[in-house]
């Protein structure tokens, strides 16, 4: 129900350092409606044109400056991820996605305070990396 | 006219203030040019870093209720009881986390914290000497799918009963008052996929008088069971638990402890009126019984906008605020 939310428009894009392409971003909003610590965003899941993308490859960021692996949130309780703030997610990939048109699908998935099973959202949309 | 008076909860503005169409001054300044007096706010929400937020957004906060002259009425918390995957928190911890948002609150000038459903009521107790001391009530909320019948709201409840404390009580939510299942939610799950054969299986629970709350509890009856097609008919049963249809009556033990009410709505009607909860009923029995408190339009439709269109919660909540004028 909150699956709008989870890619934002026109938000995929090779991220460079140093002259070198690392890998890809794209922009994400909660799918629920307050902000909650890291920890409790429970798992995060990108697919790229049909194929899965290694949970380790994939690092979160609330705010677009700092970053985390997946399993260091886990424990990460002194940042949130508040609402009306976009995250991105990174996915560590040399070279990046390829320009052109990608069909992404992302899904995340939060502990919920009083829903006993975690919560998730999800959502499918064909991106154009320039 | 009666005493009952009126807020918003700014959870109504939720999608205009994450895709930044409203701000959190926005929001109260539309309450001020609509002439609502009181708002409710979940502070997780519209604030940072809670339940330790900054002084700098505190004095913010305070120099905007002046301006705009709203009054803060109650704020929604939460007990990140899950906060770690590997645990649930401890009763110290979640005590300590408790007091926390009742020294925020009292800081953002509320007289109020709503908990949330489910919140352990094993904390209760102890926090009251520091809700007395800050002037702030502890008010349980009895919402839809959770309400009286539910265990963790009865331990509450004995808890609220045997201390018999002013700055204990209850926030109701008047979605255990539906009479019909929301259109609104039907036509998004229709649009999904939902089999039409489940959702005249729930509107004729409805009409029959009872509410389809045991379905989502327990092992749904063959006849249903055999509906089920796909994971979107299984969801629309689960969550069609969370609309009750309750008498009124349900309210008269605990009238004297009900601080507030969440006035639930998820589609005003051509006609003015809300499509699944009877208000004009609901206002005459809280006359009836002297209510004085405030009800807080609390838009929930906004999650069943279909594909491509948009959400304006805006104008649902101007609708129900008249209406709620004219019924009080």
């Amino acid at each position: 129900m909150f699956d709008n939310y989870v890619l934002t428009d026109n938000s995929l894009e090779n991220v460079k350092k140093d002259g070198e392409i690392t890998g890809y971003k794209m922009r994400t909003r909660i799918t629920y409606y307050r902000g909650i610590p890291l920890s409790m965003v429970h798992d995060i899941q990108v697919e790229v044109d049909g194929q899965e993308v290694p949970r380790e490859s994939i690092r979160f960021s609330p705010d677009g400056e700092i970053y985390f692996t997946l399993e260091e949130m886990k424990t990460v309780t002194s940042y949130k991820w508040e609402y009306g703030q976009e995250g991105v997610v990174y996915v560590e990939q040399p070279g990046g996605l390829t320009p052109g048109e990608h069909k992404i699908k992302l899904t995340q998935v939060s502990r919920v305070a009083y829903i006993p099973v975690p919560f998730s959202g999800t959502q499918t949309k064909t991106l154009i990396v320039q | 006219m009666s005493s009952i008076k009126r807020a918003v909860s700014l959870y109504s503005y939720q999608d205009e203030y994450v895709r930044g169409k409203l701000t959190l001054e926005g929001c109260l300044q539309e309450l001020a040019e609509i002439g609502v007096e009181g708002v409710e706010v979940i502070t997780d929400q519209m604030f940072h870093n809670t339940p330790e937020t900054d002084d700098a957004s505190i004095k913010a906060w305070k120099e905007m209720v002046n301006k705009t002259g709203i009054v803060p009425v109650c704020n929604d918390i939460f007990i990140n009881t899950n906060l770690y995957h590997n645990r649930m928190l401890t009763k110290k911890e979640n005590l300590d986390f408790l007091k926390k948002e009742l020294v925020q609150a009292h800081k953002l000038g509320f007289p109020m914290v709503r908990l949330v459903s489910a919140t352990p009521a094993d904390i209760i107790e102890e926090a009251l000497p520091l809700a007395e001391e800050l002037n702030v009530i502890m008010a349980l909320e009895v919402h839809a799918g959770m309400a009286f019948d539910n265990a963790m709201t009865k331990k509450f409840t004995d808890i609220m009963f045997k201390l018999n404390s002013p700055y204990l009580g209850l926030v109701v939510d008047t979605g255990i008052f539906c009479r019909r299942h929301p259109r609104v939610s039907t036509a998004f799950f229709l649009d999904q996929g939902l089999n039409p054969e489940i959702v005249k299986y729930i509107d004729d629970i409805f009409a029959s008088g009872d509410d389809p709350l045991e379905l989502s509890h327990n092992k749904l009856p063959e006849d249903l069971e055999k509906m089920v097609r796909s994971r979107i008919d299984r969801e629309y049963i689960l969550f069609a638990g969370g609309y009750e249809n309750k008498d009124f009556s349900v309210l008269d033990p605990y009238m004297p402890y009900v601080k507030h009410f969440h006035g639930k709505f998820w589609e005003m009607t051509e006609e003015g009126t809300e499509y699944s909860i009877p208000y004009k009923e609901l206002i005459d029995y809280l006359k009836e019984k002297g209510y004085e408190g405030y009800i807080a339009s609390e838009y929930e439709g906004g999650r069943f906008a279909l594909p491509g269109t948009e959400i304006d919660a805006v104008a649902q909540v101007r609708q129900q605020q008249d209406m709620l004028r004219s019924y009080i």
